[in-house]
């Protein structure tokens, strides 16, 4: 389910949902970041990594950004196992958990999301900026820029893990 | 090879982890040129200083062979310099049947079509009017006027005179003039059009002028222009001698033709 999810959210973003930014370059969401974080925390370091990089290898073919999103990518995917082990609960995840609202609660998914947002868009501004001294004026539109791709993702995946179609499935 | 292995095993996902940010890395630099010229400018930079420590150690490690080629090069100087000085007084060249003394040129042409130049010595030196002058072998013109310890040189790059010469060595006998233009292009005149001159060929003094002898390279042609009906041909030749840079001079004497400096002496008032 991983891999369709990616793949339809990549070319959400680089269809439709990359013009979202409405205060421009201060709230530019990565919206695929969402499905790249539904990776569950027991899938292999290389599955996470190849992940990361994957989907930053659509996101740069689809949007022609050329390597700035396989760099982003990859830095994500690869630190990712880290961030799982960083945030995982203190008895461990279960062998069911999946990271969603239901499994692991929302402060959970709100710090590891904005975890992996500031990841992301601050590997972004790196690479897209490049050199140093371009670095401060960049610094504050990607923390924002994280923000708002945080909220994003949170409320996408309210969108499709409705408590409320949850209630009903169940 | 085995632990080697054991090793890429245990560090299996921090090396693919390398290989994919090298992928990646290499997408963007290949694709964004800021990202590239930082690179080159760093790498570049990084290269220099290797390079320069490389030069560094080389040169310590060969001092002594630095030493050895620095001491064989003052050697070679000295003993020009001491050449130099033994050459101030005339030789005969018997070879070239002329006596040949060393001077220097104190004021060489300077691109003006009508420009004079000064040399050292002069009477002092035993330098006569009508004494061919050559450098480095070749022609440089004529003494028009000695004094004291200087004399004035007639250069082949005076517009106002025309001097006798032979295509190739031995060849049909024609002027050379200067127009005054470049220093660095001469012009055959009154070349008939059946003669041939071509790129390449070399042109020699025919020693008809009296002043300067036969056979001494005068310069290189660069190219001929025939045009349609005319009865001569436009050749323009490159001077042997680099007009611009000029230091040094031979003043030369003819050993037995007393003749031609006889009629080259100004006439009587």
């Amino acid at each position: 389910m991983t891999l369709p999810r990616l793949v339809l959210m990549v070319f959400l973003q680089a269809l439709i949902l990359r013009d979202v930014s409405p205060l421009g370059q201060w709230t530019q969401p990565q919206w695929a970041l969402w499905a790249l974080l539904l990776i569950p925390p027991q899938a292999g370091p290389f599955i996470k990594l190849i992940a990361g990089f994957g989907m930053g290898l659509g996101l740069d073919l689809a949007m022609g950004t050329y390597g700035q999103h396989m760099v982003a990518g990859t830095v994500l995917g690869g630190l990712l196992p880290s961030l799982h082990r960083l945030m995982a609960p203190r008895e461990g995840y279960e062998v069911n958990d999946r990271p969603t609202l239901k499994d692991m609660g929302s402060s959970w998914l709100l710090g590891f999301t904005l975890l992996c947002a500031l990841i992301y868009h601050l590997a972004l501004m790196v690479v897209t900026e490049w050199y140093w001294h371009l670095f401060p004026a960049a610094l504050f539109p990607a923390l924002t820029s994280a923000a708002f791709t945080t909220l994003c993702c949170l409320m996408t995946h309210l969108m499709v893990y409705s408590p409320d179609r949850r209630k009903a499935t169940s | 090879m085995r632990n080697l292995w054991l090793l890429l095993q245990r560090n299996a996902f921090a090396l693919a982890f390398i290989a994919l940010m090298a992928v990646s890395l290499s997408v963007l630099m290949r694709h964004n040129g800021a990202v590239r010229s930082s690179w080159f400018i760093r790498t570049g930079g990084l290269n220099a200083s290797v390079e320069q420590q490389r030069l560094q150690w080389r040169s310590y490690l060969h001092l002594a062979e630095e030493n050895i080629a620095l001491a064989e090069e003052n050697a070679a100087l000295r003993a020009q310099l001491l050449s130099m000085e033994m050459n101030a007084e005339w030789q005969p060249d018997s070879i070239r049947g002329w006596d040949v003394r060393r001077g220097m040129l104190i004021k060489g042409p300077d691109g003006h079509p009508h420009t004079q130049c000064l040399a050292a010595p002069g009477g002092d030196g035993g330098i006569e009017v009508g004494m061919g002058v050559l450098s480095g072998g070749m022609a440089f013109g004529t003494v028009e006027e000695v004094g004291e310890a200087h004399c004035r040189i007639l250069p082949l790059v005076h517009a106002a005179t025309y001097w006798s010469c032979r295509i190739r060595r031995g060849g049909p006998v024609v002027s050379i003039g200067w127009n005054g233009m470049s220093v660095d292009r001469m012009e055959l005149v009154d070349v008939p059009r059946y003669v041939e001159a071509n790129p390449g060929d070399s042109i020699f003094t025919s020693g008809y002028d009296l002043r300067l002898p036969a056979d001494v390279l005068m310069g290189t042609v660069l190219d001929s222009r025939r045009t349609s009906g005319a009865d001569f041909i436009s050749v323009s030749v490159r001077p042997a001698v680099d007009f611009l840079s000029v230091r040094h001079l031979e003043f030369i004497q003819a050993l037995p033709d007393s003749e031609r400096i006889e009629m080259a002496q100004p006439p009587a008032p």
